[in-house]
């Protein structure tokens, strides 16, 4: 059973479709990255498995029951919604102090997640004068509370140094180690593709892949850059070949062909190649390329 | 009892809760010290005997009913409903905790209210030589105020439940309580007393005016209103989504 699954999950908003018939499954013991562009509907989704707000229709499940049904929720799932979800009068400790009252974690816990997330010496501030990076990191810690199975964090990263964000990585690591279920949300890749195991990529609501990082790095074409002393008798005997060409400036990009394969067309017409270098599409174009322009459903 | 002792800390972790009571127990000490002490013996004996012993009570039964309010839509304001009900996902168990901590809130309110009029109005009264109502008279008015600003601070939660926009909300509790509910007074008959207003006249024990309902009558009466209040606010937020 995963541990957390929607099903056929559809969230109306009037006639907006904020989540459009999305089902995937999140297993524990991995990070999962939950990518899509801004308005893609994963606060939506997130808030449906929180049990926040009540599907349209299908079904949001934690560990196979619907979340309203959880025994005992904050050491079942910990979940770090937005950095601003805070009373700005209320200094970061106390925050934390209502949640654990709330479900008895004892007082030494709190001090051990503010020394977990390096907020011991603003614990006695008012959440007012917190830096947006120090938001996030309490709101990390009031999802740690609970030493829960599930962590579900919605954008943890934004606002992050690169640092934190180093901190941040390790930190999602460990709790996958240690056999809980993380999913982690993203509109940028290049955050989440240090860390996850599996992507979960979605776009106006519906799901467009659920793959591993593996698979989704492995899945790029690749291309071969090309200058050679003349451009266009090279460009004609590739095309020859049936290899695709692109002009791109004084260069050639080239695929369907190996590196030894223009190589060698070119020493038998003759031509001096002066780069044969080949180009890994990167990560970020592939999901650029997948979300595709998504004007239409910015935040 | 988890739940009821996070509500209660959330209370008395930001500044709202302390500054409304100081500024309605000030208020409160004010009026007791002035009133009483400058107004001629003769009128304030009357005033006394007619049941009014509760001098400048109306500061602090407003600051209870907005008070009431801010328990619930603080918490929509500032997103915080959110962790609170991810602690509670039948979210009910959470607003019955915050509708007890508001109650309580209310009793303290009270009871600090007779701390500071008992101490100032009666001992100023009593020291111009002047005569002070029976024990039994004072105990019930007291009484009937500390339940009052109890079911005002609960009346004020479930508008805030029903509403959820702090503002509206507070124009909303204010202008059904303060502003409404008095005016079927007017209308001929007893129907007023059945309104939220009169009936907490009642519950203070004032004796003017035709009314027939007593003071336990008149705090039942109240209390039905918070609670239909509270019932329908709970099941609002039960069934809403919990925006961002």
């Amino acid at each position: 059973m995963p541990e957390l699954e929607v099903r056929g999950l559809t969230k109306r908003y009037g006639r907006t479709v904020a989540v459009d018939d999305l089902s995937f499954a999140v297993e524990a013991g991995r990070v999962t990255g939950f990518l899509g562009p801004n308005g893609a509907g994963k606060t939506t989704t997130m808030r449906a498995l929180l049990g926040l707000l009540r599907p349209s229709a299908g079904d949001a499940l934690v560990e196979g029951s619907p979340p309203v049904e959880m025994g005992d929720p904050l050491r079942t799932i910990g979940a770090a919604l937005e950095a601003t979800a805070f009373h700005p009068g209320r200094s970061g400790r106390n925050h934390l102090r209502t949640l654990a009252a709330a479900a008895a974690i004892p007082r030494a816990r709190v001090e051990e997640v503010l020394e977990m997330v390096e907020l011991t010496g603003a614990a006695d501030r008012r959440v007012k004068g917190y830096s947006l990076g120090m938001r996030q990191r309490l709101a990390l810690a009031a999802a740690l509370l609970g030493e829960p199975r599930i962590l579900i964090l919605d954008e943890p990263a934004n606002g992050l140094d690169p640092q934190g964000m180093r901190w941040l990585r390790d930190l999602l690591r460990a709790q996958a180690a240690e056999g809980r279920t993380v999913l982690v949300s993203s509109h940028l890749l290049s955050e989440v593709a240090q860390t996850a195991d599996e992507l979960v990529m979605i776009r106006a609501g519906k799901l467009i892949a659920q793959t591993t990082l593996a698979e989704f790095t492995a899945g790029g074409g690749s291309q071969i850059r090309v200058r050679a002393s003349d451009l266009d008798a090279l460009a004609s005997g590739l095309a020859e070949r049936d290899a695709a060409v692109v002009r791109d400036g004084e260069a050639l990009l080239v695929s369907g062909l190996s590196g030894e394969q223009i190589g060698a067309l070119a020493l038998a017409r003759g031509i001096a190649l002066h780069e044969l270098s080949p180009q890994q599409q990167s990560l970020e174009e592939r999901f650029i390329e997948l979300m595709g322009d998504d004007e239409e459903s910015g935040s | 009892m988890s739940l009821l002792r996070s509500e209660w800390l959330k209370l008395w972790t930001t500044r709202t809760t302390w500054v409304m009571l100081g500024i309605g127990l000030l208020g409160e000490a004010l009026f007791a010290g002035l009133y009483p002490g400058l107004a001629s013996l003769g009128d304030v004996e009357r005033e006394l005997g007619e049941g009014e012993i509760a001098t400048g009570v109306g500061l602090l039964m407003v600051l209870m009913l907005v008070l009431g309010v801010l328990t619930i839509t603080t918490e929509f304001r500032h997103g915080t409903s959110s962790s609170t009900f991810l602690a509670s996902p039948k979210r009910y168990p959470a607003l019955l905790a915050k509708l007890a901590a508001a109650l309580l809130v209310g009793l303290l309110a009270g009871l600090a209210f007779v701390a500071v009029n008992g101490g100032l109005s009666l001992s100023l009264i009593s020291g111009r030589g002047g005569d002070l109502p029976g024990a039994g008279d004072l105990a019930s008015v007291y009484a009937g105020v500390v339940v009052s600003f109890a079911l005002l601070s609960a009346f004020g939660f479930g508008v805030g439940a029903i509403v959820r926009n702090q503002v509206g909300a507070i124009i909303a509790a204010i202008a059904f309580f303060f502003v409404l509910s008095p005016l079927p007074e007017l209308l001929p008959g007893s129907i007023g007393e059945y309104f939220p207003a009169q009936a907490l006249g009642s519950l203070h024990g004032h004796l003017e005016g035709d009314g027939t309902l007593g003071q336990v009558s008149g705090g039942l009466v109240l209390a039905a209103w918070a609670a239909g209040l509270v019932a329908i606010g709970i099941l609002l937020v039960c069934k809403r989504d919990v925006a961002d």
